[in-house]
């Protein structure tokens, strides 16, 4: 009789793994769940405002807006309940922002990074400003999101911007050998008007892919064997889940935006050479005004720490460090050792300078 | 027996003995995928494949585009083209639309300052006063937009543009 149930248990253990690995891999998890309203919506851009859950009198006085990537879904920074950059800071009394860039049509090809940074990101602070009923703020911005915030930090450095916060921000990109993604965009192999001319926005499946596939064993095979080895640990099943969730709900990047990335960029590097002109406008880095926190992945692939570092030279900014942490491009912010490392030194930083 | 089923149900997994092994092999595998991604030559093939894939259906996505758009001018209904410069124009209406809202802000603030506006003393409050706004948000969010006093007025505003 025994191995007979031992064979059915074992059967069933086997099925019930299946069910998990099927569940988690074709199903959405619920993450951005920490209470929010919009307050400002402009085309799809949507401005949120986090409620607050602490006693006004143990608020911090700057309200902080978080800028996240044009062609991502900004609700990593909200990832799930207990595990979530947004529902940290609001419970450490910020009163928090996020900017949702939103999903770009094909009505939206023609949106450069100046119309980001100088039409759409200064009506958002316009109205941060407004509710808070403050003139100065902080503002966090991660990937392209850094690079947004830091052409609207250079431009604008009297508009009330006290503290910047960068996240793995790609400023710099002289050395091609280190960054993946600029020999692949190389103009004698990588024909950005062809895609553009066929799709009129960066397809988000190319983006996808393309991000992918800097480390394609590790994101095509590895972690789905990560999964099925933890299926029977709930708290793992359920951060991969959520993580999936935010992975496979990709946007397109807007084409006028994927062109000026690609070519003033990657390469013609002409931000961090004080060449980048937006709106007429030089970006001269050496304007920047608010006190400014780099953060750097140590084993970010996406945007290596050569492209991040070299920012505090050029920054005009008096109160400027650059902190350097372990994990990945997006594990930093969203892995699971973020609420012991990067989460409390951004906020001890933040908090020493929004009183 | 019922533990020992129960034990079984929980951690039997077939591929467990071949674990190591894979692992070994996926870390080999891994490192060589890197190191193959990072040179000139697969920067070189993918380019190429690109290209030549968007090449190849350049001539068809041209002619559909010119079939659709004769279709969509016998269906007398607007064309991709004249729905996206529509979308355009919206949100620069928006924007302008933005631009007063955030006026309107600076000139309440300043009646209030001088206490003479008929809404001085409410206005900051209506102002930071989120109102629902239909047909947006989730389950979690509350779709506010522009303060609940200023909007009638704007609508005014425009209405009497129009007459």
């Amino acid at each position: 009789m025994e191995p007979a149930f031992a064979m059915s248990g074992a059967v069933a253990g086997f099925e019930k793994r299946l069910r998990t690995f099927n569940r988690v891999l074709t199903t959405r998890a619920p993450i951005a769940q920490t209470p929010k309203d919009l307050v400002w919506a402009l085309n799809k851009a949507k401005l949120y405002r986090y409620r607050p859950t602490v006693d006004p009198t143990h608020q911090h006085r700057l309200p902080l807006l978080l800028i996240f990537a044009i062609m991502n879904r900004p609700s990593i920074l909200d990832l799930r309940p207990g595990h979530s950059f947004v529902e940290y800071m609001v419970g450490r009394g910020y009163d928090v922002y996020l900017l949702d860039w939103g999903a770009p049509g094909y009505e939206d090809r023609h949106l450069k990074l100046d119309d980001y940074a100088l039409e759409y990101l200064p009506r958002a602070i316009r109205k941060v400003k407004a509710i808070a009923g403050v003139e100065e703020f902080s503002m966090l911005g991660w990937c392209i999101g850094a690079i947004l915030t830091t052409i609207y930090a250079a431009l604008r450095p009297d508009e009330g911007l006290r503290n910047l916060l960068l996240l793995t921000a790609p400023l710099d990109f002289s050395n091609r050998n280190s960054v993946t993604f600029a020999r692949w965009t190389d103009e004698r192999y990588f024909k950005v008007e062809l895609i553009l001319d066929a799709f009129g926005n960066m397809p988000a499946e190319m983006i996808d892919s393309g991000a992918k596939a800097l480390k394609p064993i590790e994101n095509y095979i590895t972690n789905y064997c990560k999964l099925w080895d933890n299926l029977d640990d709930p708290r793992v099943v359920e951060s991969w889940h959520a993580m999936n969730t935010w992975v496979t709900d990709n946007i397109p990047m807007a084409g006028a935006a994927y062109r000026q990335l690609i070519v003033e960029l990657y390469r013609q590097n002409r931000l961090i050479r004080n060449e980048l002109v937006v709106r007429g406008e030089r970006v001269d880095l050496g304007r920047m005004r608010a006190n400014l926190l780099t953060v750097i992945a140590e084993g970010d692939h996406i945007t290596p720490a050569c492209q991040s570092e070299t920012l505090l030279a050029k920054a005009g900014s008096r109160d400027k460090e650059l902190y350097r942490i372990p994990g990945g491009h997006i594990g930093m912010m969203a892995g699971s050792g973020a609420p012991r490392t990067t989460w409390p030194h951004i906020e001890k930083w933040l908090s020493a300078r929004s009183g | 027996m019922s533990e020992t089923q129960e034990k079984t149900s929980k951690t039997y997994d077939p591929f467990e003995p071949f674990r190591s092994m894979r692992d070994t092999y996926l870390d080999a595998m891994a490192k060589a995928m890197v190191e193959t991604v990072n040179t000139e030559a697969y920067a070189q093939a993918t380019g190429a494949m690109l290209e030549g894939y968007l090449t190849a259906i350049a001539p068809f996505r041209e002619a559909l585009d010119k079939s659709m758009l004769q279709t969509l001018q016998q269906m007398e209904l607007p064309s991709r083209q004249e729905v996206a410069a529509l979308a355009e124009r919206f949100t620069n209406l928006e924007m302008r639309l933005d631009d007063m809202d955030a006026k309107l802000d600076a000139i309440r603030k300043h009646m209030e300052q001088n206490g003479s506006g008929p809404q001085s003393g409410v206005g900051k409050a209506a102002a930071a006063t989120p109102t629902p706004r239909t047909g947006e948000g989730g389950d979690h969010e509350t779709a506010v937009s522009r303060p609940g006093a200023r909007q009638p007025f704007v609508r005014r505003k425009l209405s009497r543009t129009r007459r």
